[in-house]
C-alpha cells in the first residue's frame, strides 16, 4: 500500500505540472525551461566541491579509518539502535552537503541500495540538512552576533531526526 | 569550513593508510574520487533539470502563494511576533513553501529576507530574537516534498524501488519540522521565564531588553488584544 502510494507520487507531481501547461498555455513551458536551467547551473557547479569532497572520503574508506572506527563505536550505537554503517552519515550530515552526498552515494555502493542501511540513511539525507551551513547563513545575512539557544535546539532536532528515523524504518522495513 | 573538512580527511586518511599499509589503496582512491565525482554529478543533473523545471511551472502557477495563505494560521502561532509586528510573516510563509516544494535556489534567499525584516524590528540587534532562532531551526529540518536528490542516487544505485522511501522520509521531516517548532519555543520560554538561565550574561542592558521582549511575546497570546489590538488586526 504504502509502496503504491509511493510510486505515484512522482508521475502525479509531474502531470499537476503537464496540466497547467495545457490550461495556463505555452508561457508554462517556458517557466519549465527556465527552472530547469537553474537546475542544470546547480548540478554543474556542485562538481568542483564534489570532486575535492569525494575524493576526500574515497581516500578515508580506502585508508581503513572508517572501518577502524565504526568497529569502535558499533556496540555503542547498536545498543542506541543505530546501524553501524551509518555512523560515516552521521558525522558528515550536519556539516557538508556535498560530503554527505558523497558519503551517502558510498554507502549505497558499499550495502546496496535496498539494504535496510541505505533505506535508513536515506530517510536521515530526506528529513535533515546541514544544521551549520543553514544557520550560519541566515545569522549573518541578519548580521546578528548572538545565536542564543539555535545551535542546542538544531542539534536536538537533528539527534531526534536520526533516532526518529532509524526508528521508523524498522517499522517500514523490517530487517530480512 | 570545508576547506577544514577536506584538510581533515585527507590527514587522517594518510596517517592511516601509512599505518595500515595501504599506500597503494590510498593512491588509487585519489584516482577514483575524482571520477566517481563526475558520476556522481552526471546521475543528479538530468533530475535536477527536470524537477526544478516541474516546479518552477507550480511556482509560476502560484502555488507558493497558495500554499503561504494556507499555512498562515498554523505560523502564527510559532512567529508570535513576526506576525502581529508584520515584519517578515509573509517571507517566512513563502520560504517554508518553497522548502515544501524543494525549491531550494528560492528557499534560502526568502528565508535571509525574512531574518533581515525580524531583524528591523528586534530591540536588541545582536541577539537573535525568538522568531528568528525558530525559523533558522525550522530550516535544518529539511522539509521538501519529494526528496529528489536522495530518489536519483538510489535509482542510480541500482535500486528496484527508490521511491519507496517518500512516505518514511514525510513521516520523519514533518515529525522533525514539529519538534523542531515545540523546541525552539520552548527553550524561548525557558530562556526568558523567571528561572531563567542567564547567570553568565552581566550584561544590565541585554538582560533588560531581554526582559522587556519577554513581556512583549511572553503577553502576546493574552495581552496583545488589549494592549495593541490595532497592531494585531492590521
Amino acid at each position: 500500500m504504502a509502496g503504491f502510494f509511493s510510486s505515484l507520487i512522482i508521475p502525479v507531481i509531474v502531470c499537476a505540472a503537464g496540466l497547467i501547461m495545457i490550461a495556463g498555455g505555452s508561457r508554462f513551458f517556458d517557466s519549465f525551461i527556465k527552472g530547469a536551467k537553474t537546475g542544470l547551473d546547480t548540478a554543474v557547479g556542485l562538481l568542483p566541491t564534489l570532486v575535492a569532497l569525494v575524493c576526500a572520503v574515497s581516500m578515508l574508506n580506502a585508508s581503513g579509518a572508517v572501518d577502524f572506527v565504526c568497529e569502535k563505536i558499533a556496540p555503542a550505537a547498536a545498543v542506541l539502535g543505530i546501524p553501524e554503517g551509518l555512523l560515516p552519515l552521521l558525522l558528515t550530515r550536519p556539516v557538508s552537503g556535498s560530503a554527505s552526498t558523497a558519503v551517502f552515494s558510498a554507502l549505497l555502493e558499499k550495502y546496496g541500495a535496498d539494504s535496510f542501511e541505505a533505506f535508513c540513511a536515506s530517510v536521515i539525507m530526506g528529513s535533515t540538512d546541514t544544521l551549520i551551513y543553514v544557520i550560519t547563513v541566515y545569522f549573518s545575512a541578519a548580521g546578528v552576533r548572538r545565536s542564543r539557544h539555535a545551535f542546542p535546539v538544531a542539534i536536538a532536532v537533528m539527534i531526534f531526526g536520526i533516532f526518529f528515523s532509524c526508528l521508523v524504518c524498522r517499522l517500514f522495513f523490517p530487517r530480512v | 569550513m570545508l576547506g577544514w573538512v577536506f584538510g581533515i580527511i585527507c590527514l587522517i586518511s594518510l596517517v592511516f593508510a601509512i599505518a595500515t599499509g595501504n599506500t597503494a589503496g590510498l593512491s588509487n582512491a585519489v584516482l577514483d574520487g575524482a571520477a566517481q565525482a563526475v558520476e556522481l554529478v552526471l546521475t543528479l543533473v538530468g533530475i535536477m533539470c527536470l524537477w526544478c523545471g516541474i516546479m518552477q511551472v507550480l511556482e509560476d502557477a502560484g502555488l507558493i502563494r497558495r500554499l503561504s495563505a494556507l499555512m498562515s494560521p498554523f505560523l502564527r502561532v510559532f512567529f508570535p511576533t513576526a506576525y502581529r509586528t508584520r515584519q517578515g510573516a509573509e517571507e517566512i510563509a513563502a520560504n517554508i513553501s518553497a522548502n515544501l516544494l524543494g525549491l531550494g535556489n528560492a528557499a534560502t534567499p526568502l528565508g535571509i529576507r525574512a531574518m533581515q525584516k525580524m531583524q528591523a524590528a528586534n530591540p536588541d540587534p545582536s541577539r537573535a530574537s525568538d522568531d528568528m532562532i525558530t525559523l533558522a531551526v525550522l530550516n535544518t529540518a529539511s522539509m521538501s516534498i519529494l526528496p529528489s536528490t536522495v530518489i536519483a542516487l538510489r535509482r542510480a544505485a541500482g535500486s528496484a524501488q527508490p521511491f519507496i522511501i517518500v512516505v518514511p522520509v514525510w513521516i520523519c521531516s514533518a515529525s522533525c519540522a514539529v519538534f523542531a517548532l515545540l523546541l525552539s519555543r520552548a527553550a524561548a520560554a525557558a530562556g526568558r521565564g523567571p528561572a531563567g538561565r542567564k547567570p553568565r550574561t552581566g550584561n544590565v542592558v541585554s538582560g533588560a531588553a531581554a526582559a522587556a521582549t519577554g513581556k512583549t511575546a511572553g503577553g502576546a497570546a493574552s495581552g496583545a488584544a488589549t494592549a495593541s489590538p490595532g497592531s494585531r488586526g492590521g
